[in-house]
């Protein structure tokens, strides 16, 4: 029987996964993946609680209906980023963080 | 009495008929138009909010679970308006650094836009102010952030910009995942996300569940103070406040911040709640102020960058606010100071960024050389720069002194002593690094001699800001009733 336990493990890891691609990772778009694993790990972690805390024996919408909003925002997000890193591309012809120093001290 | 609700579906109406403006408008019009009907649309929004509230007939209207009209969250609504007129005018004075920068099918193209995603941000900041419940201050600071990608990276051809876009995109998002996941840990110890009942449910939480609801706190904090620019949260802030255009960066400086401490405000006051949380978030605030008050001002000292100069002088006024913030349940003057000190910075920031941009629409460059010998190339814009700085060193007879003193107050009541002599060795290190750019003003040569135009509108703008700075600085009580210290 899954508990709530086994699925806030499932997004712990992930966010933990997410956070360290975004740490570890070279490529913008990796971490950019990275980061959208963070939010799906906020989402699985939303619904987990929304099934396993029910209100009149029905699930808690508040939490399901925040998951929607953080797929919409995440999905803005994905448009307006992937647009800044085609035009980094553009500029650059480099996705690569290493290769993103101009400014500094 | 105005519905307080619609204040912010008129700024987003705003925003939608300067794009509309922008589509329909033959091409050689001159855009500056637009931002002169966004900056009078949001003039008009400026004065409904000072007469908005809760109609008694609209009362009942679930909304209100989402959205408080309270005072506090009209003085920041009020600091969100005012920076947005005031960065709209700025915008107009940076066209000829932006088309330098944009591709573009004719001289006109991507001007408009400009002027309206500020537009879309204060809607947001407007909506930050009144948040009460996790979901809204969700999309209303993510509303904020996204459009500010946009706007931090859109000198397309500028490489500066838009690696600044890049690092902005990927730490904010960062930012936004750890307060989400912090958010749903919030939720699953207390089963709400309206900030009201999950104060009323935290003295209740089991001791086991403690962990948890520091988790989720400690992550929401951390997320809301990297909106803040708090230490150790401020990696992003030089770097993307030197790549973005002037008036996006002021727009960054003032809006962001502000906005950033009502919700920081609003969240803590809901996490005070709980007696198992209240000693760890203070101590973790005391600190956190401490650190971001040591940072901002050495960081500064270095600089060679106006615009980093400031950045890292943003981060130091984001210290002062955090040292006030960590007061705010050691004495009852917190919530004023905080609005009168982000008040005063407004102004403040507001005509630094002005002269800032166009100085580097007349120089092309905004390194603190670009300011050498501008007493002699343009005496008003040295004067104006003079007042905005000695003001953000917090001088005497300015209002930006007075800020400093009304936050220092609190933290004093409270017997933070540690802090307090961190912060006053900050405002020391502050006088030297503002004065770098006065001695570049009065005492360098300029490289080029060229005088510097100034359209009317801008000097309408400096000199109201300049007189609002000096006066403030004599006699502070108006801007202190407004924010309410009585």
């Amino acid at each position: 029987m899954l508990t709530l336990g086994h699925y806030l493990l499932a997004s712990g890891a992930l966010f933990s996964i997410g956070l360290a691609g975004v740490l570890l990772r070279r490529n913008v778009l990796v971490v950019f993946m990275g980061l959208e694993l963070m939010l799906n790990a906020a989402n699985l972690s939303l619904v987990a609680f929304a099934r396993f805390n029910p209100l009149n024996g029905l699930p808690d919408f508040d939490a399901q209906s925040f998951v929607f909003f953080v797929i919409t925002v995440a999905a803005a997000e994905v448009a307006v980023g992937l647009a800044i890193i085609v035009a980094l591309f553009r500029a650059r012809r480099s996705v690569r963080v290493d290769d993103i120093h101009n400014l500094k001290f | 009495m105005f519905n307080a609700l619609y204040l912010e579906l008129f700024v987003v109406l705003l925003g939608v008929l300067m794009l509309l403006a922008e589509s329909f408008i033959g091409r050689h019009t001159n855009r500056v138009y637009i931002a002169l009907g966004g900056a009078v649309g949001l003039l008009v929004v400026l004065f409904l909010t000072s007469v908005s509230g809760v109609p008694p007939e609209a009362a009942s209207w679930p909304a209100w679970n989402f959205y408080s009209p309270d005072p506090q969250a009209k003085i920041f609504k009020q600091i969100a308006l005012a920076i947005t007129i005031l960065v709209l005018l700025m915008a107009s004075d940076f066209i000829p650094v932006l088309t330098k920068f944009l591709p573009a099918e004719h001289p006109n193209a991507g001007i408009g836009e400009f002027f309206a995603l500020p537009v879309f941000i204060c809607a947001g900041l407007m909506w930050m102010a009144s948040a009460v419940h996790f979901l809204m201050i969700f999309v209303a600071i993510e509303l904020v952030t996204i459009t500010f990608y946009i706007l931090v990276a859109y000198q397309r051809r500028n490489l500066l910009s838009l690696e600044a876009g890049v690092k902005y995109l990927i730490l904010g998002a960062l930012s936004t995942g750890i307060l989400v996941y912090g958010i749903t840990w919030i939720y699953g110890v207390t089963g709400s996300f309206h900030l009201e009942t999950i104060a009323l449910r935290l003295p209740d939480v089991a001791e086991g569940d403690g962990k948890a609801l520091l988790f989720g706190f400690g992550l929401v904090l951390i997320g809301i103070l990297f909106k803040v620019g708090a230490a150790p949260f401020h990696i992003w802030i030089p770097d993307v406040y030197q790549g973005a255009a002037a008036p996006v960066t002021a727009l960054l400086s003032v809006g962001s911040k502000a906005a950033g401490v009502i919700v920081l405000l609003r969240v803590l006051e809901c996490g005070f709640a709980s007696p198992m949380l209240r000693a760890e978030l203070a101590t973790a605030l005391q600190w956190f102020a401490a650190l971001t008050l040591l940072v901002g001002n050495l960081a500064a000292l270095p600089q060679s960058n106006a615009k980093r100069l400031l950045a890292y002088s943003s981060i130091a006024h984001a210290g002062f606010v955090l040292m006030a913030v960590a007061s705010v349940f050691g004495s009852e003057l917190t919530g004023p100071a905080i609005a009168f000190y982000l008040g005063a910075y407004l102004l403040m920031t507001a005509l630094a960024f002005h002269v800032l941009t166009l100085v580097t629409a007349s120089t092309g460059s905004d390194e603190i050389s670009a300011f050498n010998g501008l007493s002699s190339r343009s005496p008003f814009l040295a004067f104006a720069m003079t007042v905005a700085l000695l003001s953000l060193a917090g001088v005497p007879l300015t209002v930006g002194f007075f800020g400093k003193l009304l936050v220092f107050i609190p933290a004093i009541q409270a017997g933070m002593l540690p802090l307090v002599i961190i912060g006053a060795l900050g405002v020391a290190a502050g006088l030297y690094y503002y004065l770098k750019i006065l001695r570049a003003m009065f005492w360098l040569l300029p490289e080029e001699g060229s005088h510097i135009k100034i359209g009317k509108v801008s000097i309408a703008v400096l000199s109201v800001l300049a007189t609002l700075i000096l006066g403030l600085g004599v006699l502070p009580l108006p801007l202190m009733g407004l924010v309410g210290y009585y």
